[in-house]
């Protein structure tokens, strides 16, 4: 009976790729150790997890809104898996985003856009949002290349300087606050026209799936015939594996570092873009926070592959859908996914240990 | 300026130099050792809020500063054995880290005070060294401070002593630029790294607990906004010197000043540069206005045995 038993978690583990097994064997763990802290908060783990589903799949809108954060990780994970191909580091998501949605927004408001034909009305927006994302990822690509600065601390840095930013643009009525009427005027910018806002794909505010779906179902796959059926992805894994010996075959270093990390950037940046003009409307300060952090788990655990960074990031965004849902229905402080999630990033890093890697 | 708000300015850039002086200078030691050790920011959060739970708990802050150390010990432990003995990468785990904590003390922290809660905590008290205290103008401004700040100083003037003058200082470099010369000595690069990173952990104990129970007496969630960050990048801007590595310490300590200082003094700058300047002037610190830099040869690499 154990042989037999053992013989099926071979074959199981055979079938499965050591790298999935892992990245499942990390997130299960973490929830149980989730589920053991909701027990020791004294809340009611069935409620708990009650909530948790209402918060995911309840209502149409709930799986609508999980889809649309999963989208913003998933392109933020994306970023970080074509950088980490040249063995970079972009934990700059955040930053990227505000810059997106700043951009955006601003474009959206001030960019006499509202009048224009053929969805060029929010296309004009989402498409000064990427800009600005690329801009703010070039930044840590010049620093690398001209200074050797670490781009780990330049992207940190540089989320922090646009986190601040974004909070300069809401607070100030000369850029992007709304006018002020009376003291009590919220630190917020005006609501985009209408023209500006994402269509739905349904076109029903119960279900408000946006373009930037298909949109981000066209960046996977052509991320994922790009990395692994083009030259310019095996050079930018050649880069990432060996940079002199790329070098010495006419592979150029800096080009490759400023192109991974410019995508990277400008993928945060749309997806900042897709955050504003398809949910948020109005830009506040604080509204990329942990979106960042969040993208970048989803392409630590995708272990390098497009298709497992958007299935991480679906799961990541139905798990905040249900966090946030728990905290309001059931109490459990949403800290509780940052604590699942450092797990998974930690135990993800030290379980490269054990898989052949002792090189 | 007049003299009193100068004095009042110098008083303060140094208080808020003093949690990047201490974790800067763990983590100044930590990367000598050949370990990038991106988690002091997650350990002086862990340590902010161990020592205001201690602090409050016991009533004693003191007993609080020994809880927040013996609180980071364990991160510190994780951060060795994720990058010593399972060879992770060390930027990885480090964020993984920062996550962790970030959660934890979030969650418990909702847990022991409940949301948002502004209890005051006992804190730590002051201290004016004889002489120095007596000077006009500067004497109380700048010299009373709370005790750990000059406790801090003389473990970071310790340090400089021994890295410059001893065995220990010349075996931590070698663990850092020639971990294999060094290994072929006869001295284990796996526990002088260990060491490095766990002497990184006990001083961003101090510098959270200087936080949370020196300087606000009270915790408030993801408190320290990056200054574990800004530490990492003052090593950096201070080229692998512990000298340089201050300097840059107190210059974002002064920078960070700057937001409470210039608004007294009538100068309309938006508050949200103020706040990004340290950020900022960080940014262009580690992107070539130090010059090339030049880091421990072997650093974030893990060693092993051939």
């Amino acid at each position: 009976m154990t042989d037999l038993a053992a013989d099926i978690i071979r074959r199981l583990s055979g079938a499965l790729r050591p790298s999935v097994a892992i990245s499942v064997a990390a997130v299960l763990v973490a929830a149980l150790v989730g589920v053991g802290l909701i027990f020791a908060l004294g809340v009611s783990v069935t409620d708990a997890i009650a909530a948790f589903i209402d918060g995911t799949l309840g209502t149409p809108y709930a799986i609508a809104a999980s889809i649309n954060r999963s989208i913003v990780f998933a392109l933020v994970g994306i970023g970080f898996v074509i950088a980490n191909r040249a063995n970079l580091v972009n934990v700059g998501g955040e930053g990227q985003i505000a810059m997106g949605g700043i951009a955006a927004t601003a474009v959206a408001l001030y960019g006499h856009v509202g009048d224009l034909p053929a969805g060029l009305a929010f296309l004009l927006p989402l498409a000064a949002a990427t800009i600005a994302g690329t801009v703010w990822g070039s930044i840590a690509g010049v620093l690398k290349i001209k200074a050797g600065t670490n781009e780990v601390i330049s992207t940190l840095l540089l989320s922090f300087i646009a986190v601040w930013l974004l909070y300069w643009c809401v607070q100030s009525p000369q850029l992007l606050r709304k006018p002020m009427t009376s003291s009590a005027t919220l630190p917020e910018s005006l609501e985009i026209s209408d023209p500006t806002k994402l269509p739905l794909l349904t076109g029903d505010y119960s279900f408000p799936l946006h373009i930037g779906l298909p949109v981000a179902a066209v960046i996977t796959v052509v991320a994922a015939v790009v990395l692994t059926r083009t030259l310019f992805g095996l050079q930018l894994r050649a880069v990432g594996f060996n940079p002199i010996a790329a070098s010495r075959a006419g592979i150029s270093y800096s080009r490759m570092v400023m192109i991974s990390l410019a995508t990277a950037g400008s993928l945060g940046g749309l997806a900042g873009g897709l955050m504003l003009l398809g949910e948020q409307y109005v830009l506040k300060d604080g509204f990329s926070s942990g979106y960042g952090f969040d993208g970048l788990v989803a392409g630590l655990l995708a272990r390098g592959s497009v298709v497992g960074v958007v299935a991480s990031a679906l799961l990541f965004g139905f798990l905040r859908s249900g966090g946030i849902n728990m905290e309001m229905v059931a109490g459990v402080p949403t800290a509780l996914v940052m604590v699942i999630q450092g797990l998974i990033v930690i135990t993800l890093a030290g379980a490269a240990f054990f898989m052949g890697r002792r090189t | 300026m007049s003299l009193e708000l100068f004095a009042v300015f110098i008083g303060s850039s140094l208080r808020l130099a003093v949690p990047l002086l201490l974790a800067g200078t763990g983590e100044l030691v930590s990367e000598r050792a050949g370990v990038l050790n991106m988690s002091i920011e997650g350990m002086m959060l862990t340590g902010a809020f161990a020592a205001a739970v201690g602090a409050w708990a016991t009533g004693n802050p003191f007993i609080g500063l020994l809880i927040c150390i013996l609180a980071v010990l364990p991160v510190a432990l994780l951060q060795s054995v994720l990058s010593n003995t399972l060879r992770a990468n060390q930027i990885v785990t480090g964020i993984g880290i920062n996550i962790l904590a970030l959660g934890a003390t979030t969650l418990a922290y909702r847990e022991i005070f409940g949301a948002r809660s502004r209890e005051q905590i006992p804190g730590l008290s002051k201290w004016s060294p004889p002489w120095l205290g007596d000077i006009p103008i500067f004497g109380q401004a700048v010299f009373e401070q709370v005790w750990l700040l000059y406790a801090g100083l003389a473990v970071i003037v310790l340090i400089a002593l021994v890295l410059r003058y001893t065995t220990i200082g010349i075996v931590l470099h070698a663990a850092g630029a020639e971990p294999r010369a060094l290994d072929k000595s006869g001295v284990s690069v796996s526990r002088v790294r260990y060491l490095g990173v766990i002497f990184a952990g006990f001083m961003s104990a101090l510098a959270g607990a200087f936080l949370s129970i020196g300087d606000i007496h009270t915790f408030t969630e993801g408190m320290t906004r990056g200054a574990g960050y800004l530490a990492i990048a003052a090593v950096i801007f201070g080229k692998w010197t512990l000298g340089g590595t201050i300097l840059a310490c107190l210059l974002f300590g002064a920078a960070t000043a700057l937001q409470f200082q210039l608004p007294t003094l009538g100068i309309d700058v938006p508050n949200a540069f103020l706040i990004m300047l340290p950020y900022l002037l960080a940014l262009l610190a580690v992107g070539g206005l130090a010059g090339r830099q030049t880091s421990p040869r072997a650093l974030g690499e893990p060693y092993f045995r051939r």
